[in-house]
């Protein structure tokens, strides 16, 4: 571990070093005097980008006032008030591909501010998701996030309970590959309430995001062409029955219809759950001795599949350029440094993944290289995760719809409704919501 | 020539009539008008589209905001009578002790300075299934089971009443002490010479002297717990599956999630009924209460 946190630490200040080479090699602009507004995502794993901001200053004469830095779901909040208000004058927002839709009108199209071979460098699925009806919204940081399947290998590893598994469910253990199998082990694995098979989120956008996965893992979709919900189909209620069937197992903490991130997260580094599909934010989390009673017993897996795909509900974290900006040309340049290849590096390095090609295959290459087979074996499961990527439907609606939807889901969990039940009263509250807002 | 000139009681409230204008009456009135429009916070231009009583319709037609206003009343009648029960026991206790009383009396109002995001945070822990508090207690009593404290209606609806209960049962006890000391001590002597029990002398004197307190402590915790927000939001979020969704968690998901700002102002000219109703029921029980000590209608 010593080891690799001081090769960590080379390759970090290595990149550093190449990337204040580079910051003054490329040509940032000169904005002497200008002051840039920006209103960034706050929390450690996001701070370390912002520590470069100095070197974007030094090479342009700028400055760069953050006049708010908050959870992105604060953040989310002040902007809406902001828009509500009229003031958005400031230059730089923190984005997410989920968030975007939501802010009509408040940022500019960056596809025509912004090379087009500078936008060619990202991975087309991230600059796809950053797209809202044909306008480029935001350049993406490395920040991207799928979730893949971490396990625990001690699992794998005991021949009696391979034999009794074999016994019982007729196939082999293994690491699963499919979300039946995850249930078979799921409900095999544990032992309320001392141990669990698995969990997952149980509310908030979270959960509906999970369902959302599940359901075009299915073959269904959330909404079609026309917006209209379809998420009450049997590919809907065949996702669902899987959370609900884990519930009744007792295979999942009791409490998991309240659990986002960070209860899961900590719920896996208790080393108390089997099965987690989690984003790549965690993976050092977990293999860390100091934070997690799993170190050294984690797995990482590509994401398992449903009747017909992979689950692959993804997003990123961007940078955008208010419309109201009063100079547009240096907060492109400050989003096209923060974006950067060298940018990209340096943040990836302390695990996130990136949305350049370049970056991915630097980070996959190095990882290879290195002497942290962990490192290599998660970022090996990420970019095959990624290759199943998906974003949520990019409509202004999309929160809105998992307010509506996730208490549904949670009564069919809990038993107060059937799964039919709850989906077709979810589905009627956003047909409703749809016809609204004008779609239909 | 003479100047209209503007009689000076209306120029020496002026200042107050401007700064109550301004912080009460204008988001009052906007508020209201924007009850009538499907005002959305990202699309501005939306407060100026008039939709008439649409929002109240929507909202007269919704079993979930009845449903919500409904255990809104369950909640305040729960959390507002054991309040007053435990809040009286503890005057009457306090009132008994003769030594350290002014310690004992900081003591019991040490929750109510608790911020109740803190109060929410603390209970939340206490009561989560997996790494509670009571669920450990429970467990190394031999008792093998994780109870669902935030997830199962009933216990969901106690625990989140629980906090609540603990952090604001003081403002009773404080206030009813206050009853305590003010009371005279003639009725009492001449109770305890005309050989009256203590229950009795509880029963017949001290409390109908009590009771214009409660009623006081009573309105304005009843305009409190109608707007119980806090505490609710952090322990469940109004969860699951709506099981502890109360006014105030339904509205700002609305109005700030959502961003429907017309609905949700809507949904608040709706639940002023519920502060309305309590409010004037208590001030008649206080009225009626301060007849009965002879304090006049």
């Amino acid at each position: 571990m010593i080891k690799s946190n001081t090769l960590r630490a080379l390759l970090a200040s290595t990149a550093v070093f190449a990337v204040s080479e580079s910051a003054l090699a490329s040509d940032w602009g000169s904005f002497d005097g200008v002051t840039i507004e920006a209103k960034l995502i706050g929390g450690q794993q996001y701070e370390g980008l912002y520590g470069r901001i100095a070197e974007w200053e030094a090479a342009t004469g700028a400055k760069v006032d953050i006049i708010s830095k908050k959870s992105h779901f604060e953040i989310d909040k002040e902007i809406k008030s902001d828009m509500a208000a009229g003031t958005t004058s400031w230059c730089v927002g923190s984005n997410h591909s989920s968030f975007a839709p939501q802010y009509e009108g408040l940022y500019a199209d960056l596809s025509g501010l912004v090379a087009a071979e500078t936008i060619a460098e990202f991975v087309p699925g991230n600059i796809g998701a950053s797209t809202v009806d044909g306008q480029l919204l935001m350049l993406p940081r490395a920040q991207f996030d799928v979730s893949v399947l971490y396990y625990l290998k001690s699992n794998y590893e005991d021949a009696d309970k391979a034999a009794a598994f074999q016994a019982e469910y007729g196939y082999e253990l293994a690491v699963p590959d499919t979300w039946d199998q995850v249930k078979d082990q799921a409900i095999f694995f544990s032992d309320p309430p001392n141990f669990y098979g698995t969990q997952y989120a149980g509310k908030d956008e979270a959960i509906v995001g999970r369902f959302y996965e599940m359901v075009v893992a299915e073959g269904g979709n959330y909404l079609d062409g026309d917006k209209k919900p379809i998420f009450n189909s049997d590919a809907g209620q065949r996702a669902l029955q899987w959370f609900v069937d884990l519930y009744d197992a007792k295979a999942v903490p009791a409490g998991t219809t309240s659990y986002v991130w960070d209860d899961l997260g900590q719920g896996f580094a208790s080393g108390t759950v089997a099965l987690n599909l989690d984003w790549p934010g965690w993976a050092g989390f977990f293999n860390d001795p100091e934070s997690s009673k799993a170190a050294g017993n984690v797995g990482v897996a590509v994401q398992p599949m449903g009747s017909v795909t992979r689950t692959g509900w993804s997003g990123h974290h961007g940078f955008s350029v208010t419309n109201d900006c009063a100079n547009q040309e240096a907060a492109v340049s400050l989003v096209n440094f923060l974006t950067s290849e060298d940018s990209q590096l340096a943040e990836s390095a302390g695990g996130s993944l990136p949305t350049r090609s370049a970056v991915w295959e630097a980070n996959v290459a190095a990882a290879q290289a290195g002497d942290d087979p962990f490192r290599a074996e998660s970022l090996a499961a990420f970019a095959k995760g990624a290759e199943f990527a998906f974003a949520v439907p990019a409509i202004p609606e999309w929160g809105e719809t998992t307010n509506i939807v996730f208490p549904e889901l949670q009564a069919a969990i809990l038993g107060d409704k059937t799964v039919q039940e709850a989906l077709d009263d979810a589905a009627e509250a956003v047909d409703e919501l749809m016809r609204e807002s004008g779609y239909y | 020539m003479t100047r209209r000139r503007l009689p000076e009681w209306f120029l020496l409230l002026l200042p107050a009539i401007i700064v109550i204008a301004a912080v009460v009456l204008i988001p009052l009135i906007f508020s209201l008008y924007s009850s009538f429009t499907p005002y959305k916070l990202t699309r501005p231009s939306t407060l100026w589209k008039w939709v008439g009583t649409y929002n109240y319709e929507k909202i007269l037609t919704d079993a979930k905001f009845w449903a919500a206003f409904g255990r809104t009343v369950l909640f305040l009648t729960i959390a507002l009578n054991l309040e007053m029960l435990l809040g009286l026991g503890i005057a009457v206790m306090v009132n008994k002790v003769t030594w350290g009383q002014r310690t004992l009396r900081t003591i019991v109002m040490f929750p109510m300075m608790f911020s109740p995001i803190l109060v929410g945070f603390q209970f939340k822990f206490i009561f989560n299934d997996n790494i509670g508090l009571v669920n450990n207690a429970l467990q190394s009593m031999g008792f093998n089971a994780a109870l669902p404290w935030l997830v199962d209606g009933k216990l969901a609806l106690f625990s989140i009443a629980f906090a609540e209960i603990w952090m604001s049962t003081s403002v009773f006890a404080i206030l009813i002490l206050a009853g305590l000391f003010a009371m005279p001590r003639d009725p009492l002597e001449a109770a305890k010479v005309d050989g009256c029990t203590p229950w009795q002398s509880f029963r017949h004197i001290t409390l109908p002297f009590l009771m214009p307190f409660i009623f006081i402590a009573m309105t304005i915790r009843s305009l409190d717990v109608a707007r119980a927000y806090d505490i609710v939001q952090i322990m469940t979020g109004g969860g699951p599956a709506r099981r502890t969704e109360l006014l105030w968690t339904l509205m700002s998901r609305t109005g700030y999630v959502d961003a429907r700002m017309g609905l949700a102002n809507a949904m608040g000219y709706v639940s002023i009924i519920l502060s309305v109703v309590f409010t004037i029921y208590f001030f008649r029980k206080l009225t009626a209460a301060r007849a009965q000590i002879g304090m006049g209608g």
